[in-house]
């Protein structure tokens, strides 16, 4: 087993605890750390993919920083629909807020 | 000899920090208090970074802390308070025993299919990782990626001012 692998399986390992903790959690911020979890795994396994095979460095390093900036988009975003939503329904539980209407 | 320390060193510090990692990940999935489960995940996100080190790219692993640890987490907290998820609130009590085998199998099949496909497709190289330094990064953005990044820019720019324009909205119509 080569050292590329273990920062694969580590990369894995965050993908399947994100989506144990999706399926897991019941309010909506559980929900999204469970995405930040999936988020840091791709970006671990991205520059895995890079940094210890003969590609190019960079274009592991600039799909790091892709990730992580789809990452600072998402966690904004998310954070005025969570705001909207606990107005609205005086709570945050995902098994809860089955109407589409406010 | 001393090549053969430093190589201890590194496996040291390799397991050292998935330890990190998987202790942060589980603290972050299964504890009661989301206050807790974000520090948790700072602790994972902390580990990663270390990763991002031992692979030799310090930068981006300062990006990580950077981004990550200064700024989503941050905006993960606001959520946290702002959404009244009190500690020991929703998140506590029983949950039902379908619930969590549904959960266990969403982690457990990916993670078979996935880490065996790891293990047989991994090239048997033990390349060493040569670091750049951030100027040829710049570079690299700036001739061949400058595509993507005006995408993201406008992506950051378009969700930023989304964001403001949800919450806006509603105080609007009360």
């Amino acid at each position: 087993m080569s050292v590329m692998s273990i920062y694969h399986l580590v990369a894995i390992f965050l993908l399947c605890l994100g989506l144990f903790g999706i399926v897991y959690r019941r309010t909506l911020v559980g929900i999204v750390l469970g995405i930040e979890l999936i988020l840091n795994g791709a970006g671990l396994s991205i520059m895995a993919s890079a940094q210890l095979t003969p590609t190019p460095n960079e274009l592991g390093q600039v799909g790091a920083l892709l990730v992580m900036g789809l990452a600072a988009a998402e966690a904004t975003l998310l954070l005025a629909i969570l705001l909207l939503v606990s107005k609205r329904f005086k709570n945050v539980e995902a098994d809860k807020l089955i109407t589409m209407r406010g | 000899m001393e090549n053969l320390q430093y190589e201890y060193l590194a496996w040291a510090v390799l397991l050292g920090h998935i330890a990190i990692i998987v202790v942060g990940g589980f603290i972050t999935v299964l504890s009661e208090s989301l206050v807790r489960a974000l520090v948790g995940l700072i602790m994972t996100l902390f580990g990663v970074a270390g990763l991002f080190f031992l692979m030799a790219a310090p930068f981006i692993a300062l990006m990580q802390l950077l981004i990550y640890v200064g700024a989503v987490s941050v905006l993960i907290f606001f959520a946290i308070m702002l959404t009244r998820a009190w500690p020991g609130g929703d998140e506590s009590g029983k949950r039902t025993s379908k619930k969590t085998l549904m959960a266990v199998l969403a982690a457990v099949l990916p993670a078979i299919f996935l880490g065996s496909a790891a293990i047989k497709t991994a090239p048997p190289s033990d390349f060493v990782a040569k670091e750049i330094d951030v100027s040829t990064l710049g570079q690299f953005f700036m001739q061949d990626f400058i595509l993507p990044f005006e995408l993201i820019s406008i992506l950051l720019t378009v969700a930023m001012a989304g964001a403001v324009v949800l919450v806006l909205e509603k105080r609007r119509q009360k």
